[in-house]
Parts: structure tokens; C-alpha cells; sequence
């Protein structure tokens, strides 16, 4: 009797030390299961073409606020005001001329403005309206124009 | 002997096993594997980033009460290098706050002690709080931030301001928020027909698309019941008696009524009514919906209310306009005839039910249309919903998910409550108010922001304290009359729809400012709020104008700058060559217009006001858009002797 209640015991915490790893363990499928942000996502949100991330959106209020007069609210150089303007404002969304821009110089022409870096004066500098972070959001909003669909 | 020693030694062989799971456990730890995992991602980078000692890492904030160990598996939060390495491996994007000042859990939620993944999201049971998902994690903001606009909160300001604009505390109780006003009932009877009454209590949003009236899914009867109930009210606040409309607008034969029509329709113009008020969806978004007004209300109320709009409506935020009776008489002639909805159901023929009283008062309590509205002397009614403060605390086992099958989280309920409110049972009394997804969304992030954690004190952006301003004598009665804070703000009171007209006398010249009252034009003809005519006479703009000229002034903004020339000339300079202004701003028709046109700038502005907003113009005007551009005195001094001399 005893020896069997024993063994039921030793059983039993032999289970219980498995069971409690079950489902938890660092394999690939409990991976997948925990990078997937669909389950953290809102329910019944449709999911879109491509999610900004914090940054790019905090840079997406800003770009509207501030830019998309001229240069449109898909960057392609078409706001309300592009029309009074000699030369015209870039189009932020043709890739190859946006790669060829490195995120310095990119920085330096919405912080220091077009005569900055010997363009025109008729895009102004932000860097005593927003500050350095504020100009980094909006950088890496303009980025997304040009990330190829 | 021989069964006993087999049984020892099946025994000692489990029990080293059992010995064995301990050691085994700990080292399959979850979170090793992620640290190892970690070390050897960043040992392959480029850049060089310190491997970490194998162990749990937690963030203590002390000040909050909370111990996050959150980073033993999101080791590069701190780390630029990593901004696009996989989760939970990824940089924290760049936000004003450090995670070593305020820890993880205080802003996304979940269980901070927990080493294991599915613990630490919360989603376990008995933890009420889990993991915020992405799309309401603004929720947390406001918990420190209290005021009106929380800087890189977009869903939550957006939350916040339906809750307002809804007048949500009509029916809960919810700190920060007070009452909104809304009409009075009081008199409706002579105001509306019940035709329209019935149709629009069944479907408010049908009438007009823009209108806060939720749509209370009444029954036919119920909406006939209450209509008749209400037609019943016909006096009006104070005992205030309609005036008879002018005969000429009365009886007026079909060719007279052609010219009142024509007159009343510039009149309409020129007062500017679609500033506040949308015509079918266009125009402004402060005030009902005019498109189908005609079909809503009598001639004979149309033409007091405009006569005198605070009698009849106290309170209400809307100008006296100075009409001639005959521009007035024109006015709602016009009205009459352009704004009629020809396609209004008409309601069966009925015979009220002869307790239609009691039944239409017990509907009234019953849906709390005294939240909102006030009706014959009850004054509006305490909230009758649940408190709504807190709510972000609340338990997921104090929450009735009943048949509707959504996911079982706070968010998902306040969510699903919004859109539909009746969800979750069919007795429920919440009305539908039509909200969009992302604006249902919004509502829930604010809602969610409510909880009842303790906040240090220092941590807390309060809300600006409303303004007091409150202008007396002859000012203050125009102010009034003319409801100048339904769209200008003076001294932090008011709605700023216009312009701050706090430092007015500062910024504008006392004759552009009467050629102003008299002859209102847009400074930005794309806006649809424009100044209204009201039609003053030269002593109510003088006692406006003396009023501001010595009250909406500073002192500080004086600056003179030299007459010569030459400054202007070296201003025009930097104007066109180096600031590139003309990018923004019309100079005799060319130019942008995202700015005011400057062509008259030197009439209508004083030195001082374009120095010091050249200087610093988010110091004048917070938000706006034209970009500080560090200009030197100098620079400054020369741009202003420029711009004074366009006149």
C-alpha cells in the first residue's frame, strides 16, 4: 500500500515537472506562435498593406503638418502649393533619387532648409521649429515613400 | 527480498530523474535560449555591441511601485544598432521617455515579474491587466498626461475629443469632463412639426449626417409616443412669446416673394451662416445641419430665432446678426424655399393614445433625455449610466461578454460597446452613436486611460486651467450678443475656430481692424470658416476696437524700426533670396498661398507684431506652421522694414 502511494507520488511530480515546460519551450514553433503580432492585434482590425512602425508614424503627423503643403500627401512633390513654386518641391517618393540621398543629408535639408545644401531657398528650415527627434521622425517617414510596394 | 530491491531500484533510478527535472528545467529556461540567441545575433553585427551575461534583467522603478523584467528578453531597447533586428531583440523607437525612468509594464501593461512569455503579456488567468495591443496603447499616456493635447497622441487626443463633443457625461459620470451644451426642449412644440420629430428621433444621422444626437433604436411607437409627448411643450425658456412674422413675408405675393428670396439668399452669403453651419455636408462643422432646416422648423420660429437667438435658446453660441427686419424678412424667405427635404416620410395619420403623457415622460426617463436636454424647469437630469472614471481598472470577471462572441479583453469590449451597443444584451439603454471603427477605437484608448493606478504627482501634466476671462460693460454684452467665443479665443476662453484675439491691438492696426468689422474678408480665401458680416453699426465697432486697444495689447511687442530705404531693400533681399518667404506667402500675385498674402501687410500689421512673430512665431502663435528661422535682430529689423512697406 505504501509502496504504491509512493509510487503514485513519484509519478505524479514526475508529470507534473514535464507538463509545466509543455508549450513553453524555446522550439520553433512556440517562436512562431509568440512573434506573431496577430495575436496582440486589435480584434477584427484589417490588416493593411504595411504597418508604419512608431517612428514613421509620429513622422507621418508631422509630414502632414508641415511638408505635405508642398509636397504632397503621398510625397510625390503634388501639394495644394507645389504649383506656385520655381523649382518645383522633390518628389520624396521616386526611390532612385531618394537613394541616392544618405539619412545625413536627408536631415541636414529638412534641418538647415533647401540653401543649406545648395538648393533653394524656397524650402525653409525646421531646426528651431521641431527638434532633432522630431526631424528624425520625419526622415524616416519620407523613407517609406520610396520603399518599394 | 528480490521484489523489494527491483522496486529500490526502479525507485532510485525515478528519483534521479526527478532530480534531474530541476537542473534540466532551468536550463531550458526560456529566456536563456532568447540571451543566448541575442549574443550570437550581435556578435555577427558590424557595429560593435556588448554580448550579456546569462541571467534574468529587470528595470526597477522605484517611483512607480513596479519591476519589469521585461529586458531579460528585450535586450536591445536601449540599443541603436538593432533598430531593425527581430523581435524581442529590436531597439525601442525614440519616444520621450526612458525605459530605465518609467519601466515597460506602466505604459504597455502585463505582468512585469514574469519571466515567461505568455505570463509576461498577462493573458494568463487571475491577471486582469494584459499586454495593451498596439492599437490602444496610447491608452497609457493618459494616465500622466491630463492635458487637452497630448503631444504625439493622436489616437487619444482624437478619443478624447469625441468624448466630449458626444457629451458621453450626459449619461456617466467622467472625470475631467463636464456637460456639453445642448439645445433646450423647452418649447419645441412650436418649433418643429411632428412628422419631422418622429422621423428624426428614429434616426437622427438620416436628417443630418453630422448631428451628436445618437440614434436611441426606437420602436415606431415608442418615437410617436415621446413625439407626442413632446409636441405637447410649448413654451419656451422664460416664458418667451414668438412675435408674428412681418406680413410682408407672410403674405407676400409670388413676385414680391422672388425679391425677398434673392435679397434673403445674398443676405445668406454675405453673413456667412455656412462658416458654422454645413449645407448638406459642406461648410462648417460647429453648428446643426441647414441643408433640410425648411422641413425641421416654422417660418415664424426661424424668424425670431435669428431675430434674437439667446431668447429662445439661452445660451446657445450664436451671433445677434444686425438684420434690417426687410434682410431678415429676405433671409428666411430664402430659407423657406431652399432648404426643404422633399423626399420626408410622412408618419401614418394617428389619434395620440390618451396617456401618451405619461407613457411619452416614462420614455423620456427612461432613455435619459434629460442627460442631455433640458425640458420644462427639470433642468437636466443626473447621470443615469455607470461611472465611466476608472474604467481602465476594470476586472475582466466584472464584465458581461453575454452572447457576443468577441475576444475576452476590456479593449475589445469597450470597442464592440461603442460600435454596438447592444451587444452584449437587449435590454441595454446605450444608444448607438454611429462611430466609425478608428473613432470607436479612439473613444476606447481614452476610456482605457482611465484607470486606477496611483500616479506620483510629479509625473502629471495637469490640464490647463480653464480660462476666466470674463469681459464686462458694453464689451461684454456685445461679446455675448455677438457670441465672439463661439469662434476667437481671448484670454484662454473660448472656441479658436478664428484667431486669438488676445494680443489683437498688438498685432493689427486700429483702422484695418474697423475696415475689418465692416467689410469682413478672408485672409485665406481656402477656408470655409470665414468672418461673418454681422452688420454692426460705428458705435458697436468702436466700443469693440477702444476695448482691444486697450486690453488685447502687450506692451512687450512694441519695436520700431528705421523708415530707410535702404533696410527695406536689404529685407527684400533676404525675403526672396534667402528665406525664400515667397514659398509661402503672395507679394503682389505671386507666390504661395499656405500663408496670408503679404500685399498689404504694412496696413494691416504693426512693426512690433511682424518683428517678434518673425523672431519667434510659435511664441505668438502656438502650432502654427511658418518655421522659425533664427533670424538675427538685424534680419528681423530689415524683414520688417520690408513688409511695412507693402501697403
Amino acid at each position: 500500500m505504501i509502496r504504491a502511494r509512493f509510487l503514485t507520488l513519484l509519478l505524479s511530480l514526475l508529470v507534473a515537472g514535464c507538463t509545466a515546460r509543455k508549450g513553453a519551450g524555446p522550439s520553433v514553433s512556440a517562436d512562431s506562435v509568440r512573434r506573431n503580432d496577430s495575436a496582440l492585434a486589435a480584434p477584427g482590425a484589417v490588416p493593411v498593406e504595411r504597418v508604419l512602425s512608431y517612428e514613421e508614424r509620429q513622422g507621418s503627423a508631422l509630414y502632414m503638418k508641415y511638408c505635405a503643403v508642398c509636397h504632397g500627401k503621398e510625397g510625390k512633390g503634388d501639394g495644394f502649393n507645389a504649383f506656385n513654386l520655381d523649382p518645383r518641391p522633390r518628389d520624396l517618393s521616386d526611390s532612385s533619387s531618394m537613394a541616392a540621398l544618405s539619412d545625413a543629408q536627408i536631415l541636414q535639408t529638412i534641418g538647415g532648409g533647401g540653401r543649406s545644401v545648395n538648393k533653394s531657398p524656397l524650402m525653409p528650415s525646421y531646426a528651431w521649429t521641431i527638434d532633432d527627434r522630431q526631424i528624425r521622425y520625419v526622415a524616416a517617414y519620407i523613407r517609406t515613400f520610396s520603399a518599394g510596394e | 527480498m528480490k521484489p523489494l530491491r527491483l522496486t529500490f531500484a526502479i525507485v532510485a533510478v525515478l528519483f534521479l530523474v526527478v532530480l534531474a527535472v530541476s537542473p534540466l528545467k532551468d536550463y531550458l529556461r526560456e529566456w536563456k535560449h532568447d540571451q543566448i540567441e541575442y549574443n550570437r545575433l550581435v556578435a555577427g553585427l558590424p557595429q560593435r555591441v556588448k554580448p550579456v551575461d546569462i541571467g534574468i534583467r529587470q528595470v526597477w522603478v522605484q517611483k512607480l511601485d513596479r519591476v519589469d523584467r521585461c529586458v531579460t528578453c528585450h535586450l536591445g531597447v536601449k540599443e541603436p544598432a538593432l533598430h531593425a533586428a527581430p523581435e524581442p531583440f529590436r531597439t525601442h523607437p525614440r519616444i520621450y521617455h526612458d525605459v530605465d525612468d518609467l519601466g515597460c509594464t506602466f505604459c504597455h501593461e502585463g505582468q512585469g515579474s514574469a519571466t515567461e512569455y505568455r505570463e509576461s503579456i498577462g493573458k494568463v488567468k487571475y491577471w486582469d491587466r494584459p499586454i495593451l495591443p498596439r492599437a490602444y496603447l496610447e491608452a497609457s499616456c493618459a494616465k500622466c498626461h491630463r492635458e487637452k493635447d497630448v503631444p504625439q497622441a493622436p489616437i487619444l487626443n482624437l478619443g478624447r475629443r469625441l468624448i466630449r463633443e458626444s457629451n458621453c457625461v450626459g449619461c456617466h459620470k467622467l472625470e475631467g469632463n463636464e456637460k456639453q451644451w445642448t439645445p433646450s426642449l423647452d418649447g419645441i412644440g412650436e418649433k418643429v412639426n411632428r412628422a419631422w420629430l418622429v422621423n428624426w428621433l428614429k434616426h437622427p444621422r438620416a436628417f443630418a449626417p453630422s448631428t451628436r444626437m445618437p440614434n436611441f433604436l426606437l420602436t415606431d411607437e415608442e418615437a410617436g409616443t415621446l413625439a407626442d409627448f413632446l409636441m405637447s411643450f410649448r413654451t419656451f425658456p422664460r416664458e418667451a412669446a414668438l412675435e408674428p412674422v412681418p406680413p410682408d413675408l407672410a403674405s407676400a405675393g409670388a413676385d414680391r416673394k422672388a425679391k425677398l428670396v434673392e435679397l434673403g439668399a445674398t443676405r445668406f452669403r454675405e453673413a456667412r451662416c455656412i462658416s458654422c453651419h454645413p449645407i448638406n455636408g459642406k461648410g462648417g462643422y460647429v453648428a446643426p445641419e441647414l441643408g433640410k432646416i425648411a422641413s425641421k422648423v416654422s417660418a415664424q420660429w426661424l424668424y425670431n430665432y435669428i431675430k434674437q437667438p439667446k431668447r429662445l435658446q439661452p445660451g446657445v453660441v450664436m451671433p445677434r446678426y444686425r438684420f434690417k427686419d426687410e434682410d431678415l424678412a429676405g433671409v428666411v424667405a430664402y430659407m423657406e424655399s431652399e432648404f426643404v427635404d422633399y423626399d420626408m416620410e410622412q408618419p401614418p395619420p394617428h389619434t395620440p393614445d390618451p396617456g401618451f403623457y405619461e407613457k411619452g415622460l416614462a420614455l423620456f426617463k427612461k432613455y435619459s433625455c434629460g442627460g442631455c436636454h433640458a425640458l420644462a424647469g427639470m433642468g437636466r437630469a443626473e447621470e443615469t449610466g455607470p461611472e465611466l472614471t476608472g474604467i481602465g481598472a476594470k476586472r475582466l470577471y466584472e464584465i458581461d461578454f453575454g452572447r457576443s462572441g468577441i475576444e475576452e479583453t476590456l479593449p475589445a469590449y469597450l470597442k464592440t460597446k461603442l460600435l454596438t451597443p447592444h451587444a452584449f444584451g437587449g435590454s441595454m439603454k446605450m444608444p448607438q452613436f454611429e462611430f466609425r471603427e478608428d473613432e470607436a477605437e479612439a473613444i476606447a484608448v481614452a476610456l482605457l486611460g482611465k484607470t486606477d493606478d496611483k500616479i506620483p504627482p510629479d509625473l502629471i501634466v495637469p490640464d490647463a486651467p480653464p480660462g476666466t476671462f470674463a469681459p464686462q460693460g458694453d464689451f461684454g454684452k456685445l461679446v455675448d450678443d455677438l457670441a465672439c467665443l463661439g469662434c476667437h479665443v481671448m484670454n484662454g476662453r473660448g472656441r479658436l475656430i478664428g484667431t486669438d484675439l488676445s494680443l489683437e491691438a498688438s498685432q493689427a492696426r486700429r483702422a484695418w481692424i474697423e475696415g475689418y468689422f465692416k467689410v469682413p474678408y478672408s485672409l485665406r480665401p481656402v477656408l470655409t470658416e470665414r468672418m461673418p458680416n454681422l452688420y454692426l453699426s460705428d458705435a458697436e465697432i468702436k466700443t469693440l476696437v477702444d476695448y482691444m486697444e486697450t486690453s488685447f495689447i502687450s506692451d512687450s511687442l512694441d519695436h520700431t524700426v528705421s523708415a530707410d530705404p535702404a533696410a527695406a531693400a536689404i529685407g527684400r533681399g533676404l525675403f526672396y533670396e534667402r528665406y525664400g518667404c515667397q514659398s509661402c506667402h503672395q507679394v503682389g500675385g505671386k507666390g504661395g498661398y499656405v500663408g496670408p498674402p503679404l500685399d498689404r501687410a504694412g496696413t494691416r500689421l504693426t512693426a512690433g507684431w511682424i518683428f517678434h512673430w518673425l523672431k519667434n512665431p510659435q511664441g505668438l502663435k502656438p502650432g502654427t506652421i511658418e518655421p522659425n528661422n533664427n533670424l538675427s535682430d538685424a534680419e528681423a529689423d530689415a524683414l520688417t522694414a520690408y513688409l511695412l512697406t507693402l501697403k
